[in-house]
């Protein structure tokens, strides 16, 4: 291992206070750009920044997480296996970080979170997360079928019962449109144009962010 | 028949209410108190069967801890349902002996935000060492922070101008010792000021090294509306959850402006904070 990430990594494991994780934290992230894509060294940095989704820090959270998306694609794989089913902290935390690496691997992560994770701190990152999935990386015989799948979890995310998991599906949609073809932009809309009713939605900055996102998407 | 139901299951409004109107068992009448507010009850009987408790409580000498739980909740619960006929005994519970009730009370009093209990709040705040530790150290004389909270709360709801006077005795508790009872009075004074240079302790302590006292400093700022803080605060280390919940607050109540039904620049550079905390 390069001795320069071994010092940070060693760092990271031996911060004595709350404050030092945070620091330790962001200089290891920072380190990060430096490492050969794919190579054990980086998996070793991604390693570590998923650990600490877990530890109930969220500054160092908030750094780990930036760091795993700047990894990006690289990053996937080991958050897909280290889901943690027990703590929806840190799965909120993981399900953050793969919301805007955008990889359409974490599909059907992003699924089962929004359809029935108990945390709605993760039901909001999945939301998000269905909007932002980079589906022009999929081959064109896939692209439908997973729109679908994107739309039907924006669908649900807008009824959900709460209101920061409807909130971040309108942001989700907001983005979905860009890529949409035009049965569902749609639908998209449709599901927009609910949020900014207020005999649908009682809570006034869904509404406003509806009303946002449909400015930027007027009917065609 | 009402023990036959195990006290930590769920239960319905019905079952509340017969818990709370028996007075044999004070475990049980303060489960259905705690309940009918929680549950936000608009059955007829509640307030009358809260009132009731908290009377009883009020014209009892008795001070032994079930007792007074069955007070404190129905103190509280009348504060959640607004109760407004509740006023009356929630100023004479003020007064009360109980540090516990007193706190209740001033707090269902902010809630019900009418501005006929500033007087009396501000009574129990101004009492000699009333910012001094008593017994194990646990409390201060008076519930400090439950009182500026619902001081702050009533200017803010009500809109009415603080005295000078007022604002003064405010002013003394900004440098106590205990951080959260410093705060509060930075947020009351805010929230009848309107002032900037009250905000700023506020801001300083989303730096606080402990996370706890982030969190407080989060909440002050957002049940202020203070949307100068915005930035300061979705740049804080605490949980996102938590900064998205005081950045919709800040959206939706902004100190001194009317609730927002249009988007303008300001509310978009908010949303935009929002977003970025998904």
């Amino acid at each position: 291992m390069n001795p320069l990430l071994n010092s940070y990594l060693l760092a990271v494991q031996t911060a004595a206070s709350a404050q030092e994780l945070v620091d330790t934290t962001r200089n290891l992230v920072e380190y990060c750009p430096n490492l050969e894509p794919d190579s054990s060294d980086q998996k070793a940095a991604i390693s570590c920044l998923i650990a600490l989704l877990g530890i109930n820090n969220p500054g160092a959270a908030v750094a780990a997480v930036d760091g795993l998306i700047a990894c990006g694609s690289a990053a996937v794989d080991s958050l897909l296996n280290n889901l943690d089913e027990h703590n929806y902290g840190a799965r909120a935390w993981a399900v953050r970080a793969l919301a805007h690496i955008g990889d359409p691997r974490g599909l059907p992560v992003l699924k089962r979170a929004i359809e029935q994770d108990i945390g709605p701190s993760v039901r909001r990152a999945a939301a998000m997360g269905l909007g932002y999935l980079k589906l022009n990386e999929l081959p064109e015989s896939q692209r439908l079928e997973t729109m679908q799948i994107c739309l039907a979890g924006l669908s649900l995310g807008c009824a959900d019962g709460e209101w920061v998991v409807r909130y971040a599906a309108v942001v989700g949609l907001e983005n979905f449109l860009v890529n949409a073809s035009a049965a569902y932009a749609e639908a998209s809309r449709k599901l927009l144009l609910c949020r900014c009713q207020m005999q649908e939605e009682f809570i006034p900055v869904v509404r406003l962010r509806a009303a946002q996102a449909l400015e930027k998407w007027p009917a065609p | 028949m009402v023990n036959s139901i195990p006290s930590n299951e769920p239960i319905s409004e019905a079952e509340a209410l017969e818990r709370l109107s028996q007075q044999d068992d004070p475990s049980l009448q303060c489960y259905g108190a705690w309940w009918l507010g929680r549950m936000r009850s608009s059955h007829p009987e509640a307030i009358p069967l809260l009132l009731n408790c908290l009377n009883r409580q009020l014209n009892s000498i008795q001070l032994e801890p079930e007792a007074l739980a069955v007070g404190r909740s129905a103190a509280r619960s009348l504060g959640k349902l607004q109760a407004e006929a509740a006023l009356p005994l929630l100023l004479k519970a003020l007064n009360h002996p109980d540090h516990g009730l007193r706190e209740a009370a001033a707090r269902s009093l902010g809630e019900l935000g009418d501005p006929v209990a500033i007087a009396a709040l501000m009574g129990r705040l101004q009492q000699p060492l009333a910012g001094e530790p008593v017994g194990n150290g646990l409390n201060l004389a008076e519930p400090c922070e439950a009182l500026l909270e619902a001081i702050g709360q009533i200017y803010l709801v009500s809109g009415i101008k603080a005295s000078a006077e007022s604002t003064k005795a405010l002013e003394a508790f900004q440098c106590h010792s205990r951080p959260l009872v410093a705060s509060a009075a930075s947020r009351a004074l805010l929230q009848l000021s309107g002032e900037a240079k009250w905000a700023e302790p506020m801001v300083a302590l989303l730096q606080h090294p402990q996370l706890q006292m982030r969190r407080a400093a989060l909440m002050d700022l957002a049940a202020c509306g203070w949307r100068p803080a915005a930035e300061a605060i979705s740049g804080c280390l605490a949980e996102n959850s938590l900064k998205l919940i005081a950045l919709r607050r800040l959206v939706e109540e902004p100190l001194g402006e009317p609730h927002p039904g249009a988007l303008g620049a300001r509310e978009k550079e908010l949303l935009a904070l929002m977003d970025g905390l998904l």
